[in-house]
């Protein structure tokens, strides 16, 4: 409940409209209530009447409270629910500035389906438990106090009866609330598990097909949907149960207007006109006491979902800004890798072990070595997504750690591995990487410069055209190049290139690297690959073990000198792109 | 990025009525028109308890508490009353009953007869070409078992039944309002179109603004999980602004779109119960008329106004129950269109025997064979060769040369564009389906694992699959140890997508599973993913078990599979290039030459 209360805070950022909201509920309910009051006493008139001439006053008062009641009901929700929507967007942006923010190492361990769920579901459950929920609740418990006094003042003794049956509907409701949610899951589950039977048939369908066994999965696939069949009976029981429950205790309210208030009517010391009041009252607090059952039943799970949202807002950031005067027009670009160690949160080998190398301002070094021996960690340290653990990684002298991240991240460039894109129009994913707005004539430089002109003139409205399903799908090389023009945006001081070729063909490689190159000039590149000849005319190359340890490090022409992984595999790779070379003119040759 | 976007042609508008789709509805409901029936019935019951309780409450007005008016001895009243008391509570113990079978015999209803359908759906879907799983991504056709039928079940839990329900509600509680006072029952009947109107007047904008929400809200769902599959990018390139200027501009868009829908909510409310007021205001003042006039009792005015409610209540949710007819028949074409998808290759209609063979695996020849996927971009251009029975036939080439393709028409997966297909000289068209297919032991590249336990997925719940033939597959593939590392053994449960197995050890697993039913056909898909040297001498020993004695079509990768095959076909570009075996193959030089070094040969280091 404490929880609830400090997300409540943050509705009391609009107390304007939330204030306005809130009184329109009693007075709402007051309108509602005085148009019974109202009509009870019409009739009791009409008993001792001989026209209906009066009745003309009482329809205008029931006008005016009718529109008075359903004006207030309008700014009631429309105040209060758009409140409620606002602390929503609040929230949410509150909660993406917090996840940009934070560091790598947290998205890296985190599942990004948690997180989402996070800023949606559980977004929310609080909104809706916090604004309408208050809402109802707030309703409820105006009118139905209000409602029992002017009762009590009619009868008291009646009025004192039909407390009993209000409050176990109350009271059912919010039992059943609970169960029903638990039924509901297991209906949610069940359907979970039909769409993901039905996913996995249709992705295996060649299996599927292939060993004739279309009757068996429709047996199967029959058995899950039974089973969701079946949840849902359930359900439907126990909705059943609630339906009735409630029902019932509305129905005894009825029971003990119609014995006591009867009683009292044959006594003649209730009038029928109050006899109605009692009925139509007892009809209009229904609703808002079903509700409040509903708000109970709710709680625990609105509880549970504010606290993995606070969770999430109070996550700290571990990495720390550097207090160093430097600005990017400062940096010239020069490494030093210090006995650099590094191991992931999750495991207990250390990734990179004693890592030390230089890449003096305006040099090219290459980081090599076999699959998993920590090539990406190492280039990754560099932008500090990751921490070193151990020794010092510096730039032009002074350690990254002090540098403020803004001048240390100002000066690189990034060609991730995966070549992630924005599903953006093209030309935006590459200014993506430009601090100052880029023209047009610049965009189509870059995407000259990487080889993607001709290319995007064919997209259908040219480098305008959406990237991703709604848009263009990028071939892997065109990723990669895209992704190489978007760092270049920025023209960086360091640009970190993490095997960011190997879908690219060999002649476009050559290209490219020769344009990285001429550009280059006193740019510091960082450049891992698994094709060796990415790294050829590197000044430095930096050999990796399995084990994340320098193996040795020298030039192209030094390394192929000495004994070790390099030579081997650039012997092979070689060999293996003559060979296909090769092939493919023998397929050529005989087509 | 996984934004949920609907496909524009599943948007279509649809009538919120169509006769002759719910004719094939109906075909759905027969087999379960006693659950219908008992429905109704509840349904019925339900209404005249309600009505009837709109009785008690008049009888006892006009009765006791009139007739008591000026009488001495009050007794006799009272006794009455208490009589009027306890049958309003048979009655509350009757409608509670009533109310529990209300919701749990239409839930069950209406889930007895959705389940048939997706059972249905599912089959048809099971039988159609694979032709039809290409078109088509999977994501949509899940949809047709899942949404579309979760659609379809809430017509029949709220849509069908209980709009044809209330539409006899409607009939009857305004026919006992004539009989009660006719003159009150027309002004107040006058006074309805305003709430009929209200009730239909919003449903096309509600369902519009729910609509819009929902894609927006889609849209900024998508946002945030691209962002954080990009979080690396976002903050080494210090972007962290700029997205959130996009996510927030999203927001905006997302906000606005509710205060669309709040603001025609709070509108629609308010509406509906001023139109109520409308309807009430009108009956008191022709009640209190008539009360004053004398020609109606108050009891009479009670019941009035009871039945009132009884009114108002269908004709406020009339335009919910038409937005769910509408997205109801929406969904219901759509399922029809599977249904009414024949399945491109099928069984023959007259389907021939495959001729006795005295026990000795068939021989299989293609003889020229063309095929294309797409229009204009053949695939196979006249590929001829034959298996002789017993022996292996091994296809080797560059990717993209055709060679999957041979598999996926050899078994029936399509159908060739020119040429024929053939086992023991039968045409495999002419052959039954599930028997054809039940022939092969199959090994395809990408095997796939089902949930459940290994044992099913090694059984398939074949008929063929003894538990003496499983014994000696896992003998035979040598996959028996490696169930021994397993919880339960045969039978623990299978990750999803297989992650309980290493590549290798599903590939040794799909090989087993394809011994198991000893079949005498053999086509094996070889993998090319690399595994560690133990295991591949593994599946190589289990391969030359698979191939033993059979007769077999190989995609083969692995140069012991290549070099035990009778004979080795090469492909390029759609065509059989060089054919003979390995040695003549490497002594000629070729392509096949070629391929093979750049496979196989360790460079001399």
């Amino acid at each position: 409940m404490v929880i609830l209360a400090r997300f409540f805070r943050r509705f009391l950022r609009y107390r304007g409209p939330l204030l306005m909201g809130l009184v329109c509920i009693p007075l709402a309910q007051l309108a509602d209530v005085a148009i019974t009051l109202l009509v009870g006493d019409a009739l009791d008139q009409a008993k001792d009447a001989s026209d209906a001439e009066w009745m003309g006053r009482v329809l205008t008062w029931m006008a005016v409270y009718a529109v008075g009641h359903s004006v207030l009901r309008f700014y009631q929700r429309w105040l209060i629910v758009v409140v409620s929507r606002r602390v929503e967007v609040d929230l949410k942006r509150e909660l993406l500035n917090k996840l940009t923010s934070l560091p790598f190492a947290f998205h890296d361990r985190s599942r990004s389906g948690d997180v989402v769920s996070r800023l949606t579901s559980d977004v929310e459950a609080v909104r809706m438990t916090l604004g309408p929920g208050l809402m109802y609740t707030l309703g409820a418990v105006v009118i139905v106090p209000i409602s029992l006094a002017i009762l009590f003042t009619i009868k008291p003794a009646l009025a004192l009866a039909m407390v009993l049956p209000m409050v176990g509907m109350g009271v059912t409701m919010k039992l059943l609330t609970g169960r029903l949610h638990s039924f509901s899951v297991a209906v949610q589950e069940s359907i979970a598990s039909i769409s993901h039977r039905a996913q996995e048939n249709f992705g295996g369908i060649r299996v599927v097909k292939g060993y004739a066994r279309e009757d068996q999965q429709a047996r199967l696939f029959e058995a899950t949907s039974a089973e969701n069949r079946d949840n849902q009976v359930e359900l439907g029981k126990a909705r059943g149960l609630t339906h009735a429950a409630v029902n019932a205790s509305f129905d005894m309210t009825f029971a003990v207007i119609l014995l006591i208030g009867g009683l009292a009517a044959v006594d003649r010391t209730l009038p029928i006109g109050d006899l109605f009041k009692f009925i139509d009252l007892t009809m209009k607090v229904f609703w808002p006491l079903i509700a409040i059952g509903w708000v109970l039943g709710m709680l625990p799970r609105a509880i549970a979902s504010a606290e993995r949202v606070q969770e999430l807002l109070d996550e700290d950031n571990p990495i720390e800004d550097g207090a160093a005067s430097v600005s990017v027009a400062d940096v010239r670009g020069g490494l030093e890798f210090e006995d650099v160690g590094f191991t992931y949160e999750r495991s207990r080998e250390p990734a990179l072990r004693g890592v030390r190398f230089e890449a003096p301002a305006g040099s090219t070094v290459g980081v090599v070595g076999p699959t998993g021996a920590g090539k990406s960690t190492l280039l990754n340290l560099v932008g500090r997504l990751f921490e070193a653990d151990e020794g010092e990684i510096r730039l032009d002298g002074t350690p990254i750690r002090e540098l403020p991240l803004a001048t240390l991240r100002g000066a690189i460039g990034y060609v991730p591995q995966d070549s992630f894109l924005f599903s953006e129009p093209y030309a935006d994913n590459i200014r993506f990487g430009a601090d100052d707005p880029l023209d047009d004539a610049a965009v189509e430089a870059l995407i000259e410069r990487v080889s993607m002109k001709e290319e995007v003139a064919e997209f259908p409205e040219g480098m305008a055209t959406l990237v991703g399903e709604r848009g263009v799908t990028l071939s892997g090389g065109q990723r990669q190049r895209t992704c190489i023009a978007r760092a270049l945006a920025r023209d960086p001081r360091i640009l970190i290139l993490d095997d960011c070729l190997s879908a690219v063909d060999t002649e476009t490689e050559k290209a490219l690297l020769g344009s990285l190159r001429s550009a280059g000039t006193g740019r510091t590149v960082l450049v891992a690959a698994h094709r060796l000849s990415s790294v050829r005319d590197a000044d430095l190359i930096v050999v990796l073990e399995p084990e994340g340890a320098v193996e040795t490090t020298g030039t192209h022409d030094e390394l192929l000198e000495r004994e070790g992984w390099y030579r081997t595999t650039w012997e092979q790779q070689q060999r293996t792109e003559s060979l296909s070379a090769e092939v493919e003119s023998e397929i050529g040759r005989a087509s | 990025m996984s934004v949920s976007e609907v496909d524009p042609n599943e948007l279509v508008a649809t009538k919120a009525w169509d006769s002759s789709l719910f004719r094939r509805l109906l075909e759905f409901i027969r087999p379960h028109r006693r659950l219908f029936l008992a429905s109704f019935g509840v349904l019925l019951c339900l209404f005249a308890g309600e009505l009837f309780g709109t009785w008690i409450w008049r009888g006892t007005i006009d009765g006791p508490v009139a007739e008591a008016a000026g009488a001495e001895d009050r007794s006799p009243y009272v006794r009455e009353l208490l009589g009027w008391v306890g049958l309003y509570l048979g009655l509350v113990v009757f409608m509670t009953g009533l109310r529990y079978l209300e919701t749990s015999v239409l839930t069950r209803t209406g889930q007895a007869v959705v389940h048939d359908l997706r059972a249905r759906v599912f089959r048809h879907l099971q039988h159609l070409d694979l032709g039809f799983f290409d078109r088509r991504p999977t994501g949509a056709l899940v949809t047709r078992v899942t949404t579309d039928i979760e659609n379809l079940s809430e017509m029949f839990t709220s849509g069908v039944v209980v709009l044809f329900f209330d539409a006899i509600k409607v009939a009857v509680v305004l026919a006992i309002l004539f009989s009660i006072n006719a003159q009150l029952a027309l002004i107040t009947l006058l006074t309805t179109p305003l709430l009929i109107g209200v009730s239909l007047g919003f449903r096309g904008g509600a369902r519009r603004a729910h609509r819009e929400v929902r894609a927006r809200l889609a849209r900024l769902n998508g946002y945030l999980q691209e962002v954080l599959n990009g979080i690396r990018v976002v903050q080494v390139f210090r972007r962290e602004d700029r997205v959130a200027g996009r996510f927030n501009e999203a927001l905006d868009r997302y906000f606005e779109a509710n205060q669309r829908t709040i603001f025609l909510f709070a509108l629609f409310y308010p509406a509906m119960s001023l139109a109520v007021y409308v309807i009430q205001g009108a009956a008191l003042w022709a009640g209190v008329v008539a009360i004053t006039g004398e020609t109606l009792s108050y009891g009479a005015f009670v019941q009035f106004w009871l039945l009132l409610n009884m009114l108002v209540r269908p004709i406020r949710e009339l335009g919910e129950r038409y937005n769910v007819l509408q997205s109801a028949f929406a969904s219901a074409e759509r399922i029809f269109q599977v249904l009414d998808t024949a399945p491109s290759v099928a069984s023959a209609a007259s389907p021939e025997a495959l001729p006795d063979a005295g026990g000795h695996p068939p021989s299989i020849r293609f003889e020229d064979v063309e095929f294309e996927y797409v229009e204009g971009s053949p695939i196979l251009k006249g590929v001829s060769f034959e298996v002789p029975r017993g022996k292996t036939v091994a296809v080797v080439g560059a990717t993209g040369a055709g060679k999957s393709t041979l598999v996926n028409l050899l078994l029936r997966f399509y159908d060739p564009q020119a040429g024929r297909i053939t086992l023991d000289d039968v045409a495999i068209q002419d052959l039954p389906l599930e028997i054809l297919r039940t022939r092969f032991g199959l090994v395809l590249q990408e095997d796939f694992l089902f949930a459940g336990s290994v044992r099913d997925n090694l059984v398939m719940e074949r008929e063929s699959v003894t538990d003496a033939s499983l014994t000696e597959a896992l003998a035979a593939s040598q996959a028996r140890d490696l169930l021994q590392r397993l919880d339960g053994g045969l039978e623990a449960e299978v990750a999803e997508r297989g992650a309980t197995f290493s590549t290798g050890e599903r590939q040794l697993l799909a090989i087993t599973r394809a011994l198991a039913a000893r079949p005498d056909i053999v086509v094996l898909d070889e993998a090319t993913a690399a595994v560690d040297s133990g295991t591949e001498h593994r599946i190589e020993r289990a391969t030359r078990a698979l191939l033993e004695g059979r007769s077999a079509l190989v995609i083969a990768h692995r140069l012991s599979t290549i070099r035990d095959a009778d004979e080795i076909l090469v492909m390029a570009r759609g065509e059989i290039r060089e054919r003979g075996t390995h040695d003549e193959l490497l002594a000629r030089g070729g392509l096949y030459a070629k391929l093979h070094a750049l496979q196989f040969e360790e460079p001399a280091a």
